[in-house]
């Protein structure tokens, strides 16, 4: 099970180096072959109207001016060793792992996109913890009465979270509850600070959020329960005698949720690095709302340490999935 | 100064919004939105809302829709910052806080009166107030003022600001005080310091409009102390030295800024701002949508980016009464136009059939329409800038629909009575501005002008595209659609950038019709050295008139916007220079 863990840990590192390298490629190597200076880089990250001199003093402080396998060594270098940026009367240390330097709010990356992991972990978690319970619950139950009101209401309504896009469902859960009614003003507060607070100012994220992915889930555990439940074993499984709860829960239940662990180990991997349009709708301050940020502004580093630290977490759900499925399927380790 | 974009996401909840604004109701429950008041739609235009001096203990909300470029003073070029940053520093010479065209008028600020120029007006000296203090009690001194202009030579370090001083000042090779330190720190010999409150500037050349210059927040003064260590250089932005009647509480990148009272700013020698509320919140990347909700909820108190309200809100708020009278929706001061290259068209009547041609009503229109989109504009100088005068060369407020005669007429002179084709260059990213392109394609069509839509994104559209000449004449770029906020108030800080034959770059050009006359450059040049305001003041519509001859912009729209008042806020008014409200002066009931 070790070497199977640490095996899988060599290929993550390779991956996000393989990562890094793609994305280094794009948004550094492709506009340079699309025939883009770094002069004109340069010229973004300045003010309004700005003369040549002031141009060529931000290039060579961002050393765009330098080869790109020069500026792609010193990215990862910073990474490994950390790096020290001069800030203009002084000089800043930014330690392992230093993800870059932002050229627009001239402060290192890292402690931007840390500061932004506990609203995206405090959304991400809570939501998670709803579409799994209610979307697995709403399955299987459809699946167990299949045909019935119930089963066509929820489906129903399954269809709706699946087809309606946060930014809609968000809006409305705004407008009724934040600002017409005024029950959930989402002001967002560390759960250090009020954990209250944190929750009251989560919950319309997390039930808009939630509404999408249960939706999602509800369908696949009903129809992955209906398949199931058709199975040989789960005839010979009453044929024996099992009480139907035991049949339904250790049996149906157990072997359609496989699949299921698959696509949340994933899905939590993608939400933790940013669920972009749920913050963005309630204004949260996480990983999501900064990738925006980033890309608005085309700040290059700010852009490459979000999508590295969103594959690192793609990468680690990837693992922890992977190491539970080999432990309900010892197969897989070999 | 920029006016703050609204990011391509916003758009996405517009749907969304427009849908559920009428489930909106209202107003809602909100405390302010029940409490009427009296006031009436555009009110704020030309009075103050609620005016008072009593000082209130609650905190005054901003939210902002994106952030800033920087909260360092001297490294900040969007217009919301020009405005906010006088809440924590006081500059040389400020705006006067009153509502109207009164607001237009440079006041002394921490200068005891306005510049002095002598030496054939390349010297400007100004006399600085005695007990004005820094948030930490020290006195400030004219050597601070000339640290705080050296500070704006570090371009490497504070790249955002503009570049006046670098332009005007004698030494324009000065590294800035962050290299080698020892020597720069005070090394900057064009602007010298005979006295602890005497500062003078000496310019490589006369410029009348100086008083202007030191009127922007980079003629705020620095402590050379206080820019070292934690918040030296580029780190000054998270705790700016306070000079106004806030200072910095804390400042979460990207999140939150707190201002608190700053104890050692006395009102009696900064008559321009107001010190009445205990705290200032700014909360920051807060959706759009949301701000204007916060608004009309009584969660936030001034939106703080002073671009208008979104979509959804705008016609909430037009539609129902109670919420109609608390809104103003003044000519921002800002241009939409289109640029016509007079490179790339060199035949004048061949621009002028596009003048002509060009439908302004269905531009107006795709801006936003009469209310909220602007009022179809006939000149380059907007009404509220100094040195507007009102003229009609291509019948654009006569004939709104187009002159299609007279297009076709100088289509003919042109020699090309079948019409001609050429690229239409707009931002992709900004959806209103997608639909005037695509409405000045439809009317140039029915002469003839067959205008080829090329869109870009905003980010690279100066840099990359639009703003770079070769780039330009390789794609046969004829018009490019543009808009333009002046730096400050008068005919050069609004048509230099835009027509003086020097501002022409290669990349990040704003001259991009090309216009390099050298009669509209001999102006500029005589207005520089014109130290009478209302000689100086007629030059203006003189250079406007010489573009508009040339063909040379299109202009579309004097742009308006929707600006919504929380009814709580006292000393509400619409302040011209910045083209939203006055945020120096404000305080809550």
């Amino acid at each position: 099970m070790i070497t199977f863990i640490i095996r899988r840990l060599l290929v993550s590192v390779l991956l996000l180096l393989l990562v890094s390298l793609i994305t280094f490629a794009i948004f550094f190597l492709i506009p340079r072959l699309a025939g883009q200076t770094s002069y004109s880089l340069a010229a973004q990250y300045v003010g309004r109207n700005p003369i040549p001199s002031q141009i060529r003093a931000i290039e060579i402080k961002l050393g765009l001016n330098e080869p790109i396998w020069v500026q792609y060594g010193r990215f990862v270098k910073g990474i490994v060793f950390g790096y020290t940026y001069s800030s203009g009367p002084s000089r800043t240390y930014c330690p392992p792992p230093c993800l870059g330097y932002s050229w627009r709010s001239q402060q290192p990356v890292w402690p931007q996109l840390t500061s932004n992991i506990p609203v995206t972990l405090s959304l991400a978690a809570g939501a998670a913890v709803i579409w799994l319970v209610s979307g697995v619950a709403i399955g299987v139950v459809s699946a167990l009465k299949r045909g019935t009101i119930f089963d066509r209401l929820s489906m129903g309504t399954a269809l709706m979270g699946v087809s309606l896009p946060i930014f809609f469902t968000g809006q409305i859960a705004l407008l009724l509850f934040s600002f017409k009614w005024q029950i959930f003003n989402v002001q967002y507060v560390g759960i250090t600070q009020n954990p209250l607070l944190w929750a009251k100012a989560l919950v319309l994220p997390w039930i808009t959020l939630a509404f999408l992915y249960s939706a999602l889930y509800a369908r696949l555990t009903r129809s992955g329960m209906l398949e199931t439940m058709n199975e040989d074993y789960i005839r010979t499984a009453r044929a024996k005698g099992l009480p139907e709860r035991t049949v339904i829960i250790k049996h149906g239940l157990r072997a359609a949720l496989t699949p299921i662990l698959t696509i949340f180990g994933l899905d939590l991997g993608l939400l933790v690095g940013g669920a972009v349009l749920t913050e963005y709708t309630f204004s949260l301050h996480g990983l999501g709302l900064f990738t925006i940020q980033a890309i608005g502004n085309s700040d290059l580093p700010e852009i490459m340490g979000v999508v590295l630290l969103a594959a690192f977490f793609i990468v680690i759900a990837n693992l922890i999935v992977d190491v539970l499925y080999a432990v309900v399927d010892p197969r897989v380790r070999h | 100064m920029i006016r703050s974009k609204i990011t391509g996401l916003a758009a996405l909840g517009a749907t969304a919004a427009l849908t559920l604004a009428a489930c909106g109701g209202s107003g809602g429950s909100s405390g302010s939105n029940s409490s009427s008041t009296s006031t009436s739609y555009g009110q704020g235009l030309t009075s103050i809302i609620n005016p008072s001096n009593t000082p209130s203990s609650g905190t005054l909300t901003f939210d902002l829709s994106n952030t800033p470029d920087s909260t360092d003073y001297q490294n900040t070029y969007y217009a919301f910052m020009w405005n906010f940053v006088r809440l924590y520093s006081m500059q040389l010479l400020t705006y006067k806080s009153c509502p109207g065209a009164c607001g237009e008028q440079l006041v002394p600020q921490l200068a005891t009166g306005p510049g002095v120029p002598s030496n054939n007006d390349t010297v400007w000296t100004y006399h600085i107030k005695p007990n004005v203090k820094f948030e930490n009690g020290h006195t400030v001194t004219s050597a601070d003022v000339k640290y705080g202009v050296e500070r704006t030579f570090a371009k490497s370090v504070l790249p955002n600001g503009p570049s006046y001083y670098q332009v005007l000042l004698k030494d324009n090779k000065y590294p800035g005080p962050y290299t080698d330190r020892a020597k720069n720190v005070m090394g900057l010999t064009s602007v010298t310091t005979p006295n602890a409150t005497t500062i003078q500037f000496h310019l490589s050349q006369p410029f009348a409009d100086f008083d202007y210059v030191v009127a922007i927040p980079q003629s705020t003064p620095v402590e050379p102390a206080w820019d070292t260590g934690k918040y030296g250089g580029a780190n000054f932005q998270l705790h700016p030295e306070s000079t106004g009647p806030y200072e910095f509480q804390s400042y979460t990148l990207n999140k939150q800024i707190t201002l608190v009272k700053n104890p050692n700013w006395n009102a009696s020698t900064d008559t321009e701002a107001k010190q009445l509320v205990n705290k200032i919140v700014v909360n920051l990347n807060v959706n759009a949508n949301t701000v204007d909700n916060n608004l009309m909820s009584n969660y936030a108190d001034i939106d703080m980016a002073g671009t208008g309200v979104q979509t959804a809100a705008r016609s909430k708020i037009l539609t129902q009464p109670s919420l109609k009278g608390l809104a103003d929706d003044p000519i921002s001061g800002f241009l939409r136009f289109a640029y016509i290259n007079t490179k790339v068209i060199p035949n004048v009547h061949c621009r002028e059939a596009i003048e002509y041609a060009a439908n302004k009503t269905s531009i107006q229109d795709a801006w936003g329409g009469p209310v909220v989109g602007g009022d179809i504009a006939s000149t380059v100088i907007p009404p509220t800038v100094i040195g507007y005068q009102k003229f009609d060369l291509f019948n654009a407020l006569s004939q709104p629909g187009g002159d299609i005669a007279a297009a076709k007429q100088q289509l003919k002179l042109c020699g090309k009575p079948s019409g001609f084709t050429t690229g239409l260059a707009y931002r992709t990213d900004r959806p209103q501005e997608v639909a005037a392109a695509q409405a000045l394609q439809a009317s140039l069509q029915q002469v003839g002008i067959k205008a080829n839509l090329q869109g870009y994104l905003s980010g690279k559209y100066y840099t990359d595209f639009a703003g770079a000449p070769a780039y330009v004449h390789a794609h046969d770029l004829g018009i490019s659609q543009g808009g333009w906020g002046p730096d400050w108030p008068d005919g050069y800080g609004f048509l230099d950038e835009l027509s003086n034959g020097n501002t022409i770059v290669p990349a990040g050009n704003t001259n991009i019709s090309e216009i390099n006359d050298k009669s509209i450059n001999s102006l500029f040049a005589t207005a520089a050295g014109q130290n009478n305001t209302a000689a100086r003041t007629a030059i203006w519509p003189q250079i406007d008139k010489k573009i508009m001859g040339m063909a040379a912009i299109l202009p579309e729209v004097y742009q308006k916007v929707l600006l919504y008042r929380n009814p709580n806020v006292t000393n509400v008014y619409f302040d011209r220079p910045f083209g939203m409200y006055n945020y120096a002066v404000l305080g809550l009931k």
